[in-house]
């Protein structure tokens, strides 16, 4: 019996085919702006969107997806309706697409096309793991993604970015835990100007990420 | 329980306002009407093909405890625009939180234009809204939602207050869009969330087609605060942020008069 912990370490590894490198979550355009120029102005940037944006209602979806008799397909629905913006909703249902492409293989189940966190929190139901360490990982691999992007396109230094990672540690797991915690109607954000990125990234010129 | 601010002369208020309307001989006509407590609907005289609903909230402000409910059910190929009298106010809340109910239906072939006036958030106030809209087949659904974070004018700085405002918009009972705004005092102020803005919006149109609107929503857009649009599958959202409540204002109203093929706003909007 393989370990579940390996398991999801595999799926949310950087090496997992869901191509997370192609999306920034609009931080593109919050860079090519000017607003996040360093590791000071991107580590706010992401923690804001972590607790105040996609990071938050996403650990509550998959947390969600972990429940005992959750109702999987009216949760992707929601997930999909919770999208800010256009490119918000490609982003997150072309990684679930690429998620399940290959679990679905791996697993033998037939999960149709979902927004990733809820792709994520129905393949992982299976394996048993809780749901707080469940979401860290996930949110950590969202964060991760985020902060390589800035890695690139501001550019940052390596070890600079895994300093910023590492600085996110602390709200991820706080995260996780109220995650773990939370019901439907907790849901929410006030990340606007996150959202504002995500939308004026849809008429940049010049473009290196899909979102 | 009273300590010298606005909370203390208020009343717990209670209200339910609600009517519906239907299209009967190519008029809108309407069915029921009721009216509880603090709520009140304003309905016209007589229904042009676009009657204006005003939904008032007589108690002057909503605080801890308070409950108040509005509702319009429109009928198939019913036409309306709903608004509020005057901007709603969230004053401070000694405790607990005032619940606001907010809940649309419009049927196959009607189209709704929701319009309320701002909603100022005063500091230390707890407000929990859903607005809902169940709309049905092929129905329309326009939304301005403006949130004015204390007024700037009088020097007002919001330190703490938790604000649910939960906008959920149905198509035949599947969630379309969902928009459940969460601010609290930790939220405010940061680069991600609201910056150095203080009032906010979001327009949403949900209809079949709502794409096409997206050039010239986008060219309607006004300069110098901070704004974008987005389309995707009968959906056009517009979010827009300024300084305070008269600059945002505008600027909705620029964008809804492109959303509404250049109809007035409704009459009792101040700007």
């Amino acid at each position: 019996m393989a370990d579940p912990l390996l398991t999801l370490v595999q799926w949310l590894s950087p090496a997992f085919p869901v191509g997370g490198f192609a999306y920034s979550h609009g931080l593109e355009w919050a860079i090519a702006a000017g607003e996040l120029r360093d590791a000071p102005t991107l580590a706010p940037w992401i923690e804001e969107t972590l607790r105040f944006g996609a990071g938050r209602n996403d650990a509550i979806l998959i947390a969600q997806c972990l429940a005992e008799g959750a109702d999987i397909p009216a949760l992707a629905a929601l997930a999909q309706a919770l999208a800010a913006s256009r490119e918000r909703l490609v982003e997150s249902m072309e990684q679930g697409r690429a998620f399940l492409a290959v679990t679905n293989r791996l697993t033998g189940d037939d999960w149709p096309p979902m927004p990733y966190p809820v792709a994520l929190g129905a393949a992982a139901r299976a394996l048993g793991l809780a749901p707080v360490t469940v979401v860290s990982l996930y949110l950590h691999a969202f964060a991760s993604n985020l902060v390589q992007a800035g890695v690139r396109f501001i550019p940052l230094g390596q070890t600079e970015g895994q300093k910023v990672l590492a600085g996110l540690h602390p709200c991820i797991s706080a995260l996780a835990d109220e995650a773990a915690a939370a019901s439907i109607d907790d849901l929410g954000g006030g990340a606007m100007r996150g959202d504002l990125a995500a939308m004026r990234h849809e008429t940049m010129e010049v473009r290196i990420f899909r979102t | 329980m009273p300590d010298g601010s606005v909370t203390g002369m208020l009343q717990r208020s209670r209200g339910e306002g609600f009517a519906s309307l239907s299209l009967q001989q190519g008029r809108v006509r309407l069915g029921t009407l009721r009216q509880v407590g603090s709520a009140k609907v304003i309905l016209p005289r007589s229904h042009g093909p676009v009657p204006e609903v005003v939904f008032l909230n007589t108690s002057g402000g909503l605080t801890g405890g308070d409950r108040l409910s509005f509702g319009l059910d429109l009928g198939p190929g019913a036409t309306a625009v709903a608004t509020t009298q005057t901007a709603e106010r969230a004053y401070a809340s000694a405790a607990g939180r005032a619940e606001l109910r907010v809940d649309f239906r419009v049927g196959q072939g009607g189209r709704l234009d929701w319009l309320p006036q701002e909603t100022i958030l005063f500091d230390r106030s707890s407000l929990c809204r859903r607005t809902i809209a169940d709309l049905t087949g092929d129905a329309t659904f326009l939304m301005a939602e403006m949130i004015v974070l204390g007024r700037a004018a009088m020097g007002e700085t919001l330190q703490s207050l938790t604000l649910t405002d939960w906008r959920e918009i149905r198509r035949d009972g599947q969630p379309l869009l969902v928009e459940p705004l969460r601010l609290t005092g930790a939220a405010l102020g940061r680069a991600a969330t609201t910056g150095t803005q203080r009032a906010l919006a979001t327009i949403v149109l949900a209809a079949p087609g709502a794409e096409d609107a997206l050039a010239p929503v986008r060219a309607a857009l006004p300069e110098g605060i901070e704004a974008a649009a987005s389309a995707w599958a009968g959906r056009c959202v517009v979010r827009l942020m300024a300084p305070d409540s008269l600059p945002l204002k505008r600027a909705v109203a620029q964008v809804l008069l492109v959303l509404r093929d250049g109809r007035p706003l409704p009459r009792v909007w101040q700007i």
